[in-house]
């Protein structure tokens, strides 16, 4: 069980960027896959922060002088996080919109039937 | 500056401005084309018996790339350089209504130019640079003439990269392996390499140099190319472009593995890489020479006899005798002096009669165009090896060399070869030349001078080379003494070997005996009735003119005969490659499907695999 | 002495400065690329001396490293910073006349975004700033794909979006696994603790990494985007993705495999799937009879050439490798944008209707034409002395594997040249209609600068050479890098 419990935010992780992965792989609505690679943004982010949680570990802020900095989960993933979650953004963005664009040209979002470019 | 170097700057500022001023006016530009190939003439033969070697740059990674002069490299510029000339002057009319002519004339020198380069080239690394330049500016000469001429001038640069691929991996691994490219150092550094290593540098470059001369197996660009190519640059294709393999031979087997110190050793590789290039260089002359006897269309035919030739070439030199390779270069040379002449006689019928050159629908030119007439004719006589013709000359010394070399089925294999260029060729002369005038050639005048010029000066030229042997066999021996071999015992109008010798001016005596014989005999003692030119057959009947035509369907029932034999499997052969390729790749392709989610199959099969891998067997 | 940070920092200002220039003037939104570009390719120049002496380590923020993040200006990020800026300006330059329907301030502000990034991921010194500028390359190169908002536009762009945005997310989780082994995201300062950590744990997030960056360098098979991208772009950005988007993304895989893993028993790998790119890439561009596919395909092939070039890892390869990128840069370029004027007046991306254009567009066929004896690597343009370098160093090595390998690389030049011949035959020795009609001068000044480059880098090709010998050393050399980086 304890495997488990230590690593719980990790498996968590795996799991939503496996389930992302698989939406992309098996759905062929466009939204769908969208949703999915948005799934997997979320794994891969909680996977970043899980590497530097600290269990009942402190905010990484020197508020008083007797905090420890040992006690501190670590700043830099969060700051990653941060950032991955804008970039993640701004791609749901752009997709979003292009799916829109994709359905005014083709009058569909299944992805099977959007194969004009191949081979 | 040396003169090589004031050579090559001339020879490759020619092509530039030649074009530009073709955009100024048409006349400056032929003048200039003209001036400017007599100049190249001039300094070259100024360059007579000289020999050195100057590096001229060494920009390209401090490689330091230099030209060279030695004998051989004299001889075939020489030749490049008169016969780029005389091409010249010759397409002053036979190009004059053709749109794009300055682009022609420009790539025209550009060739001229690669090949002088090829032959100067003291080093390898030039070698191939100069060797690409001339391949893809004949790439766009052969296309020029568009139609059927695009896929003929597809199929010679595939071969023709496929050949310089091969060089350019063999130029490489003698880099890595000696540090330098220079040929010079080269032959001196190859003798101690080991015989694998010389059997591998002489295949690689053999299928370079094989592509190019048209040995049998790597024939096929030819007949295509010099066919469609426009008519004065199938001469210069045929006279050196492709006897640049010649000379590519030449330079890797006797220079730069210097084959000559071991070629008769017991256990050389060289000489056994030499028996299966003398047989290659057999087959080439039976096979290509009775496929050149099918054909109808007169360039067609030269084509095969060009690759016939060639064989003659490649035997000369593989069997590798002081008098086999000085038979070859001889007949490279002499080939260069008749083929050129046969087409450039092709070239003034094609002219006059608006592009005709179908065998079976040309006939009865000899009195509308005697000058074509005579140059087809010593052409052919040099071709099959008539006495007093050089063609005699440079073969006698090949079969000379056969025979006391007891190689009696090479030496009957250029015999059948010899019989094949005797009966194919009298066919292009008779068809075009003799027999009757269809009507419609009734008022065909006669070709201009510019082409009657080139036309006249090899013929003398294949009578004089023919007469006195001793000229250019003089150069000759220069280079097969230069190669390692014993000198050849040469006087100016024939050979002296150990088992007979070759006098040129008593046959030139006979002969001019047995002619005047001949001529009395038929003055004084024979009743000739001057006839007609149309009315010297059907036994007197009288046929409708443009019914019957004598000349259609010769040797037909020779034809049928061996027409089945004589299928051009190899072509069928690359052919088959190259729409194998096609299948492939269009099934490579498929694989893109255009269904994104396969392609994000990809990704993540990709990384399973490598993960796979790892885990099972762990190889990092 | 001028400041690296430079770069980054001018192109990226400027890049939200379009919006308010064009307010101001319309007239001059189109040059505000061409300027910070020129400026770029002066910066990169004046930085050479400096750099060949030592590179420059550019510590943002004041942090030490491995601290904060640093760039490194080495002679292999100015190269590619050279090469962006300098591919860049020319397509610039082509693009004032080229690009003038649509939303052209948000095509300018792209484009500078797009070049922001690649400068930004060569320079950089840190992993996650890499993945950050990674994605500014990508997603505006999503959106430039889609410039036309045409139906296949919008369908290649859509499919890019997702495959890169699976890779990205694979180079993040990569990036989380080194940052969890070693705590840290400074190539140097990983480079340095590679050693401390048992090789077997590194797989998979090395597997990682170069899964992600490989998508973006085309690597075989990660590259299925690649074909519908270039080919359904305006030319001018098909030029910067062919030419500066995936060599970009292979000098990222390079810098991370060498630099920062630098395990060897790698490597011959990497040279197999550069030959198997290379294969298929030439061979699937034989099979096409769109033109604009069938470059994008031959840019696969090239990125596998480079790739196996660089594999070997040796400093002659290497060098062969990057002579070659900077002639795939050039004439990739060179032949998108020549092939971008001839699809725009024939209306068409088939070959056969570029049928005849040696006579309607002379100089534009001319750069075609120069542009695809450069790729084949005939002499004397500058592909030859890129394969000259990099088939000697392979034979040098001496190894019977390589030696067949290189024998595969001059079989696909033999099917590279094929296609690319057919297509010279049927601009020059085909018949077609259409009026004679130049490109415009923009257009041509950016041709002829290239085709001069070509012709200058194949006739004095050690002009670039010795450069790129230091700049192979530096990918190479692991330990100067860290020494440099963790003084």
């Amino acid at each position: 069980m304890s495997f488990l419990q230590n690593n719980i935010y990790y498996i968590g992780a795996f799991g939503l960027i496996l389930i992302g992965l698989l939406i992309v792989l098996v759905k062929h609505n466009l939204i769908k896959v969208i949703i999915g690679l948005s799934i997997m943004d979320t794994g891969i982010n909680l996977f970043l922060i899980a590497i530097g949680y600290l269990r009942n570990g402190t905010a990484p802020i020197f508020s008083s002088p007797e905090v420890e900095s040992v006690l501190m989960v670590d700043p830099v993933p969060q700051a990653l996080v941060l950032t991955a979650i804008v970039i993640g953004v701004a791609v749901l963005a752009l997709a979003l919109s292009l799916a829109i664009r994709l359905y005014k040209h083709f009058g569909t979002l299944d992805l099977r039937k959007i194969k004009e470019l191949k081979w | 500056m040396t003169g090589m170097e004031i050579l090559l700057l001339v020879a490759f500022g020619g092509v530039m401005l030649t074009y530009i001023l073709g955009r100024i006016s048409s006349s400056l530009r032929n003048t200039f084309a003209v001036v400017l190939s007599l100049v190249l003439v001039v300094i070259i033969a100024l360059m007579y018996d000289k020999t050195g070697e100057t590096i001229f740059y060494r920009g390209f990674f401090g490689i330091p790339m230099s030209f060279r002069i030695d004998a051989l490299s004299w001889l075939f510029a020489m030749a490049t350089s008169v016969l780029g000339c005389l091409s010249v002057i010759f397409s002053l009319s036979y190009m004059s209504d053709r749109k794009n002519i300055s682009f022609y004339y420009s790539m025209l020198f550009l060739v001229n130019a690669g090949m002088l380069g090829v032959v100067f080239s003291g080093d390898l690394l030039s070698f191939f640079i100069f060797w690409e330049i001339m391949s893809w500016s004949t790439f766009l000469l052969i296309s020029f003439n568009r139609g059927p001429a695009v896929a003929a001038g597809l199929k010679y640069i595939i071969m023709s990269i496929i050949g310089s691929m091969a060089m350019l991996a063999g130029t490489i691994s003698l880099y890595t392996n000696y540090g330098t490219l220079n040929i010079a150092d080269l032959s001196h550094l190859t003798v101690s390499a080991s015989p694998g290593y010389q059997l591998f540098l002489l295949i690689i470059f053999g299928v370079a140099f094989g592509i190019k001369n048209a040995v049998m197996p790597l024939h096929t660009w030819l007949p295509d190319a010099y066919t469609e190519a426009p008519s004065p640059f199938s001469a210069v294709l045929s006279g050196m472009l492709t006897r640049m393999g010649i000379y590519g031979f030449l330079l890797i087997i006797y220079v730069v593995v210097g084959a000559a110190r071991f070629l008769h050793a017991a256990d050389s590789t060289v000489s056994s890489f030499n028996y299966v290039l003398a047989w290659l260089g057999a087959i080439t002359i039976v096979i290509p020479t009775f496929i050149a006897m099918l054909q109808n269309d007169a360039k067609r035919l030269l084509a095969w006899h060009g690759i016939g030739q060639g064989g003659y070439m490649i035997l000369g030199i593989a069997f590798g005798t002081n008098m086999g390779v000085a038979g070859g270069i001889f007949h490279t040379l002499n080939h260069a002096i008749y083929i050129v002449l046969l087409f450039m006689s092709v070239a003034a019928i094609q002219y006059r009669t608006g592009g005709v050159r179908d065998l079976n629908s040309l006939g009865g030119l000899i009195k509308k165009m005697p000058v074509a007439f005579i140059g087809a004719l010593l052409g052919i006589c040099g071709l099959i090896g008539v006495p007093l013709t050089n063609g005699f000359v440079s073969k006698w010394m090949i079969y000379k060399t056969l025979i006391s070399g007891r190689a009696p089925f090479l030496a009957f294999a250029a015999l059948i070869g010899s019989w094949g260029t005797i009966l194919s060729v009298y066919k292009f002369l008779h068809n075009i030349f003799l027999g009757q005038l269809p009507e419609k050639y009734r008022d065909i005048k006669q070709s201009p001078f510019n082409m009657k010029l080139p036309i006249i000066v090899l013929s003398s030229t294949i009578l004089l080379f023919g007469i006195l042997p001793g000229l250019p066999l003089r150069v000759i021996n220069k280079i097969v003494v230069s190669f390692g071999f014993d000198s050849l015992n040469i006087s100016l109008w024939g050979i002296v070997s150990e088992s007979g010798m070759l006098n040129t001016i008593n046959l030139f005596a006979a002969i001019l005996a047995g002619l005047i014989a001949v001529w009395l005999f038929f003055r004084i003692g024979a009743r000739t009735i001057p006839v007609k030119q149309d009315d010297n057959y059907a036994a007197g009947a009288a046929v409708p003119r443009d019914r019957y035509s004598y000349t259609a369907k010769y040797y037909d029932p020779l034809f049928r005969m061996i027409s089945p034999y004589l299928k051009d499997i190899f072509n069928t052969f690359y052919m088959k490659i190259a729409d194998l390729t096609g299948y492939l790749s269009n099934g490579i392709r498929k694989i893109y499907t255009g269904y994104v989610g396969n392609y994000v199959m990809y990704i993540v099969l990709f990384i399973s695999l490598m993960i796979f891998v790892q885990m099972k067997w762990s190889p990092w | 002495m001028v400041n690296p940070v430079l770069l980054i920092a001018v192109p990226l200002g400027l890049a939200f400065m379009v919006p308010l220039i064009d307010s101001a003037s319309r007239k001059l939104t189109r040059f505000v690329p061409v300027a910070a570009l020129m400026f770029n390719l002066i910066l990169c120049i004046r930085l050479i001396p400096a750099v060949l002496e030592n590179p420059i380590v550019i510590n943002l923020g004041g942090f030490t490293p491995p601290f904060g993040i640093n760039l490194f200006v080495g002679p292999l990020g100015l190269l590619f910073a050279g090469l962006i800026s300098l591919a860049g300006l020319v397509v610039s330059i082509y693009s004032l006349s080229y690009i003038k329907n649509g939303p052209v301030v948000k095509y300018h502000m792209l484009y500078m975004l797009l070049l922001t990034g690649a400068t930004g991921v060569v320079l950089t010194g840190d992993l996650f700033n890499l993945f950050v500028f990674f994605e500014i390359l990508c997603i505006s190169s999503y959106a430039l794909v889609a410039y036309h908002g045409d139906r296949a536009g919008i369908e290649s762009s859509i499919k890019y979006l997702i495959q890169g945005t699976v890779g990205s997310g694979l180079l993040l989780i990569g990036i989380g696994f080194i940052y969890g082994i070693f705590g840290t995201l400074n190539m140097a300062d990983i480079a340095m603790k590679i050693a401390t950590v048992e090789q077997s744990t590194l797989f998979v997030p090395m597997i990682l990494m170069v899964a992600g960056l490989g998508v973006e360098s085309a690597i075989f098979p990660l590259n299925a985007w690649l074909p519908d991208a270039h080919s359904s772009a305006p030319s001018s950005i098909s030029a910067i993705l062919s030419g500066i988007a995936i060599e970009v993304g292979l000098y990222a895989v390079a810098r991370i495999v060498f630099t920062v893993f630098g395990i060897s028993d790698i490597y011959l790998f990497f040279a197999f799937l550069g030959i198997l790119t290379l294969l298929i890439g030439e061979m699937c561009a034989f099979a096409q009879s769109n033109i604009k596919r069938m470059l994008a395909y031959s840019s696969i092939g090239q990125i596998g050439l480079i790739l196996f070039a660089l594999a070997l890892a040796t400093n002659n390869t290497v060098t062969g490798g990057l002579f070659q990128l900077v002639n795939h840069t050039i004439s990739k370029g060179l032949l998108f944008l020549s092939a971008g004027y001839m699809i725009y007046r024939s209306g068409s991306m088939e070959i056969s209707s570029l049928n005849g254009m040696g006579k309607r567009m002379p100089l534009t066929s001319l750069a075609f034409t120069v542009g695809a004896f450069s790729l084949v690597g005939l002499p004397p343009f500058a592909g030859f002395p890129g394969k000259f370098l990099i088939v000697s160093g392979a034979l040098l090595k001496g190894q019977m594997v390589i030696n067949i390998l290189v024998g595969l690389v001059l079989l696909s030049t033999v099917i590279e040249g094929t296609y690319f011949f057919r297509v010279i035959q049927a601009l020059y020795f085909k018949d077609g209609n259409g009026e004679r009609k130049r490109a415009p001068a923009t257009a041509v000044t950016a041709m002829i600068t290239l085709m001069i480059l070509i012709v200058a880098l194949g006739v004095y090709p050690k002009f670039l050479a010795d450069f790129l010998s230091s700049a192979s050393s530096d990918l190479l050399d692991k330990m100067s890098y860290v020494g440099s980086v963790l003084k």
